[in-house]
């Protein structure tokens, strides 16, 4: 059993007590310390801008040009705190209640109390940064409310929000990197985590632009490498967000928990064909609006206008009377599936169910209808060259988040001291299922507010000998990246990294992607040994690599994806329940919901690695504060 | 449909570079431009020859890598587009496409399509933002700001940094990016007590970049992919008068 | 001070001057063009004024202003213009001008039309200022009959015809030049529709006050 290090005491004090207990580091002492920060999303870039202005010494790096490219930027619809300004009855008490049924039960208590917790102090932050959220005529800010609550919670900046987020905490990194206290290495790719003593003392690296391998030491290393959601190669993640820097820390010891606990976001704009590189989500506030449908016979070729009303099936009203097309993410996703696989699917590829307007057209008026939705619907003409104000938007769940990630304790600690993961690159605080506007909340909180303070105390207790440039560890682990890089030009095949890439993504969107079966899981453990195998023998990169070259970068990303495919497969195998984005088809209730099984699942799944077998370790849940119930959406 | 492509090709910073033809003969206009140029990629790997580099990354317009001269356009020939977000319905059976880097001496090409622009990050880093440390904040509802400046300030604050502007001015000037940043932070109360040594900064790390000087043309305005206002500029300017009288 | 000095030294301060100094040379040839319309009065009149206006000593002054204005927009826009090119990398097919999202009239050839007023302000003094003195005599006081001059010049097509060119390239140069003043002393925008407007209607005004005199000249000034 793991030890997560949550504070003993009621739930309302956990956090403050371990802030208290929390050894603390002489202000002056603090500048012989470096802290290594990898990753400049929303948790990367301000966990290293706060122990910047803490006094550390802290170096950044991001495979990306600039931090503020980081895939933080592309959130839409907002973030969730518990400020209670709508006087609606929110409260620190019912965000976390909110968490942790809309995760299935499958969170950890004590962090997603402290996550409710700090998120009020984001939003001050936040606009103390001059972040230009919406606000009221009379000057106070605004909010909205989103899936799977009963309040309006979400604060926001137009469409942008996790844009306006992401330029508030790089504006705060670009800030330090003036005043010299944070190294900035941009275009720098991690690939590998460097252990001495069996701790994480350090990185190397990969220069993009010049290919230069270097090694990076200091006294903790903070992973905040966002999620491994591409690993179904079709995702609405950004093209380059990969796992390397979380797989590597994988192979060097760090257990990866959860991993099999996808997102998969019901509104997305379908695949348009063979040539299609990533899909794009439409916020899911459309569905306030929206009716979704599907026609009532299967293999109906009529296009939408020509299907009379009494002809269609609007399936999430009648499937779920109570919220309707509100229904959460893991729901709303697994019945458009289910009218698809029945053959009722629209569109040319039959994958895909309306989201049609006509009714909120009529109601409302089409002005209200652009005022309210006018910038996705324009987004949404551009890419599919249809008007959605006159024919019904076609929509198709696609993976969006991953709440799995690498386990850590209560500090945000890996089980390898001196490790620390933060916001998505962990798995702590969505359980099964992530709730809308929370990815933004829980990157921030882990950035601001957690880690520093974890980070301070693990400083604090150590007494690191100094690591030097030429010290074995860093030499053997340098070298195993080298080597790992030469052996991708060995390999001298005629496939891009991309052309497999794709083939990995259809075995795991097949088989662990919104539904799942021992059978399928089973096959693609298998189908995924023979494109290992595949990969190792067919692919081609540059020989030169002393350049830019996307193709080695791809190289290493995609076969971390492969070997995480395999995890992700087993990591479902064994979790014999459903529950939140996990849908066994074999645990289900007659009516087609998932079906827990708490008396055996209770329980983090973190993997360790053993080469070909790897070893289970569960952490237990226990709920004591949260009221464990069924969830119920009818 | 087939294009006849013009792409430019640069090993590397110093190396000179060159316009390579190539024909792509089944382009599905439901691609968007960069999944055209993935397909070309695909294809040059299958030969063994090497796939020309270019910036992109979430392909939905909003991280600002994306950055191609299209026909002489920053972005492509449709107005308010990132790169990622054009697709290939606006072009033509037999059309010929010249794909170019952004051109600019603050924008060194590293290689093939793909330049530097870390110098917007420098230019931020001389005060694009508000001195204010984690925890320091106070309750977010204790400065109030009126709906429409925040919305204004909303409208500045949506640049992308993708650096069209500066590719678009035929004198590579950065104003339309540095004002952007100024104009959302002057607008705000928060952003106040910094004002004048803000923009005093941006604007000498900006010249001392090697950008060029803005002559009110407007190039910028129209290829902004987030439609970014000139009167963005004309903010700066004047922020950066009243600079003389606040020190 | 030290604020000010920085102003003066970046980019934003220099199109300040370029700005002030501009919008002080559009008001002289406002002021230069109604001075040419009295020759519609009587030929009197515009003698008269051209005398009265060269008589007083406040006319170096005046001068004197004028040229330094004239050399500081002149230096600093041709800098700035400089600064441009070499901030340009134009790569071998990159032209701005088969860019379909277009920028504003006039303002891609600043420099173009800005030199080219200077080449016909040079001749322009040649011509006139330091051109034939005829004398002529109202109410016993000798003065010089520009009116004459001027009536003869335009009588040559070469030279009512380059005149005419320049005040068209006068014009494309005030039609942004005046406007986008505004926006680089941080007052309006040049999209803002009223200066947009009067940027062009200046523009107008002025060239095509200018285009009146040679017409007439070259029509009518035989009678």
């Amino acid at each position: 059993m793991l030890d997560s290090k949550i504070p003993s005491g009621s739930i309302e004090k956990k956090w403050t007590e371990r802030k208290f207990e929390n050894k603390l580091v002489n202000p002056a002492n603090r500048r012989k310390h470096t802290i290594i920060v990898v990753g400049t999303g929303l948790a990367g870039a301000s966990a290293a801008a706060s122990l910047a202005e803490q006094g550390y010494k802290v170096k950044v790096f991001t495979y990306h040009e600039s931090p503020r490219r980081a895939h933080s930027i592309a959130a839409q619809g907002g973030i969730n705190a518990a400020k209670n300004y709508q006087n609606d009855g929110d409260s620190v008490q019912r965000l976390f209640y909110d968490t942790i049924k809309g995760g299935d039960y499958r969170a950890r208590e004590a962090n997603v109390y402290r996550l409710a917790e700090v998120s009020v102090n984001i939003i001050d932050q936040c606009v103390a940064q001059g972040v230009p959220f919406a606000r009221e005529y009379g000057g106070t800010l605004t909010n909205r409310s989103f899936g799977g609550t009963q309040v309006s919670r979400t604060f926001y900046a137009k469409g942008q929000t996790g844009q306006q987020l992401l330029l508030g905490a790089y504006s705060g990194l670009m800030r330090q990197v003036a005043e010299k206290t944070v190294e900035l290495f941009s275009r720098h790719e991690m690939l590998d985590l460097i252990i001495r003593d069996g701790k994480a003392r350090g990185i190397v690296t990969r220069n993009l632009v010049n290919g230069d391998i270097t090694s990076h030491t200091g006294d903790a290393v903070l992973l905040a490498t966002g999620g491994y959601g591409n690993v179904f190669f079709l995702s609405t993640n950004a093209k380059a967000s990969n796992t390397t820097a979380a797989w590597r820390a994988y192979k060097r010891g760090a257990y990866m928990a959860n991993p099999c606990f996808t997102q998969i976001h019901p509104t997305c704009i379908p695949v348009s064909g063979e040539h299609q590189s990533k899909l794009t989500l439409m916020s899911e506030s459309l569905r306030n609006d929206g009716r979704v449908w599907v026609p009532q016979k299967t293999g109906d070729n009529r296009n939408a206008l020509e299907i009379p009303e009494e002809e269609r099936d609007y399936f999430l009203e009648r499937m779920y009377p109570a919220f309707g097309n509100l229904v959460p993410r893991d729901v709303a996703s697994r019945a458009a599936k289910r009218m698809c696989d029945e053959g009722r699917g629209v569109g040319s590829s039959k994958l895909a169910v309306y989201l049609d307007f006509a009714e909120s057209i009529n109601r409302m008026g089409e002005a209200k209808v652009r005022e309210k939705y006018g910038n996705l619907f324009q987004m949404y003409e551009k890419i599919t060259d249809e008007n959605p104000y006159k024919v019904p938007m076609r929509i198709f769940p696609a993976v969006h988040y991953v709440m799995g990630g690498l386990w850590v304790d209560y500090d945000l600690m890996s089980n390898i001291p001196g490790l620390f993961v933060l916001g998505e690159a962990n798995f702590s605080d969505h359980g099964a299922n992530r709730l809308g506007a929370s990815a933004l909340m829980q990157g921030l909180a882990d950035g601001y507010f957690i880690a520093p303070y974890s980070v301070g105390n693990y400083i604090g207790l150590q007494k690191l000998a100094a690591i030097k440039s030429d010290d074995d560890s860093v030499k053997a682990t340098t070298q195993a990246v080298k080597d790992r890089l030469e052996g991708f030009k060995k390999i001298k095949g005629n496939q891009s990294a991309e052309t497999l890439h794709r083939k990995l993504g259809k075995i795991m969107w097949d088989h662990c992607g919104m539904a799942r079966n021992e059978k399928g899981l089973k096959e693609a453990i298998s189908q995924i040994k023979t494109l290992k195998e595949e990969f190792w023998n067919t692919l081609w990169v540059p020989q030169n690599d002393h350049c830019l070259s996307s193709e080695i970068e791809k190289a290493g990303r995609v076969a971390d994806f492969i070997e995480l495919g395999e995890l992700m497969c087993l990591d479902a195998l064994e979790r014999k329940e459903s529950c939140g984005g996990h849908f066994r088809e074999e645990m289900q209730t007659p009516e087609g919901e998932t079906l827990r099984d708490d008396a055996n699942f209770s329980h983090v799944a973190a993997w360790e690695f053993m080469g070909d077998k790897p070893k289970l370790h569960k952490e237990a849940l226990t709920f004591e504060f949260a009221h464990i119930a069924q969830r119920n959406y009818k | 449909m087939k294009l006849k492509l013009k792409i430019w090709r640069q090993e590397g910073p110093s190396s000179p570079g060159k316009f390579v033809d190539y024909d792509m003969d089944h382009v599905s206009p439901d691609m968007s431009f960069l999944e055209m140029l993935d397909v070309l990629n695909v294809g040059l790997v299958k030969k063994g020859e090497t796939p020309v580099e270019f910036d992109h990354d979430c392909r939905e317009g909003i991280c600002g890598s994306c950055a191609l001269m299209i026909n002489g356009n920053a972005h492509g020939p449709e107005t308010g587009t990132a790169t990622c977000q054009l697709h290939m319905r606006r072009f033509k059976d037999g059309d010929s496409v010249i794909i170019e880097p952004w051109r600019a001496k603050a924008f060194p090409v590293i290689k093939d399509l793909a330049t530097d622009r870390t110098a917007f990050d420098r230019i931020m880093a001389a005060g694009g933002f508000i001195s204010t440390n984690t925890g320091n904040a106070p309750e977010a509802n204790s400065i109030l700001i009126g709906h429409d400046t925040a919305e204004s300030a909303m409208d500045s604050a949506a640049c992308i940094g993708c650096g069209a502007c500066v590719a678009a001015c035929k004198n590579s000037s950065a104003m339309l990016f540095v004002s952007a940043k100024v104009s959302h932070l002057a607008q705000l109360p928060q952003g106040h007590p910094e004002r004048a040594k803000r923009v005093r900064g941006m604007v000498t790390q900006m010249d001392n970049e090697g950008f060029g000087n803005c002559s009110n043309t407007g190039a910028c305005e129209a290829a902004c992919p987030k439609e970014i206002k000139l009167e963005n500029i004309t903010r700066l300017n004047r922020e950066m008068v009243r600079a003389v009288f606040k020190d | 001070m030290a604020s000010l000095k920085l102003f003066l030294k970046s980019s934003v301060g220099r199109k300040f001057l370029v700005a002030v100094t501009g919008l002080g040379l559009s008001g002289f040839v406002l002021t230069h063009m109604a001075g040419n319309l009295l020759m519609f009065v009587r030929p009197e009149a515009y003698n008269t004024y051209g005398h009265k206006l060269t008589s007083t000593p406040l006319i170096y002054l005046a001068e004197a202003g004028l040229l330094a204005m004239f050399l500081i927009h002149m230096g600093l826009a041709l800098k700035l213009a400089l600064e441009n090119r070499t901030a340009r990398a134009m790569g071998p097919s990159q032209n701005p001008s088969t860019c379909e999202k277009s920028a504003r009239f006039g303002s891609q050839y600043m420099a173009l039309t800005g030199v080219l007023v200077l080449v016909f302000v040079i001749l322009h003094l040649i011509s006139f200022k330091y051109g034939t003195y005829y004398a002529v005599t109202y109410n016993g006081v000798e003065m010089r009959d520009l009116h004459r001059l001027v009536i003869e010049k335009f009588k040559l097509p070469l030279y009512t015809g380059w005149y005419l060119v320049s005040m068209l390239v006068l014009f494309v140069h005030l039609a942004h030049g005046f406007s986008a003043s505004f926006q680089s002393l941080g007052l309006f925008s040049v999209r803002n529709c009223l200066i947009k407007k009067l940027g062009w209607a200046f523009a107008f005004l002025v060239a095509g006050g200018f285009f009146i005199q040679p017409i007439y000249g070259y029509f009518y000034g035989g009678n």
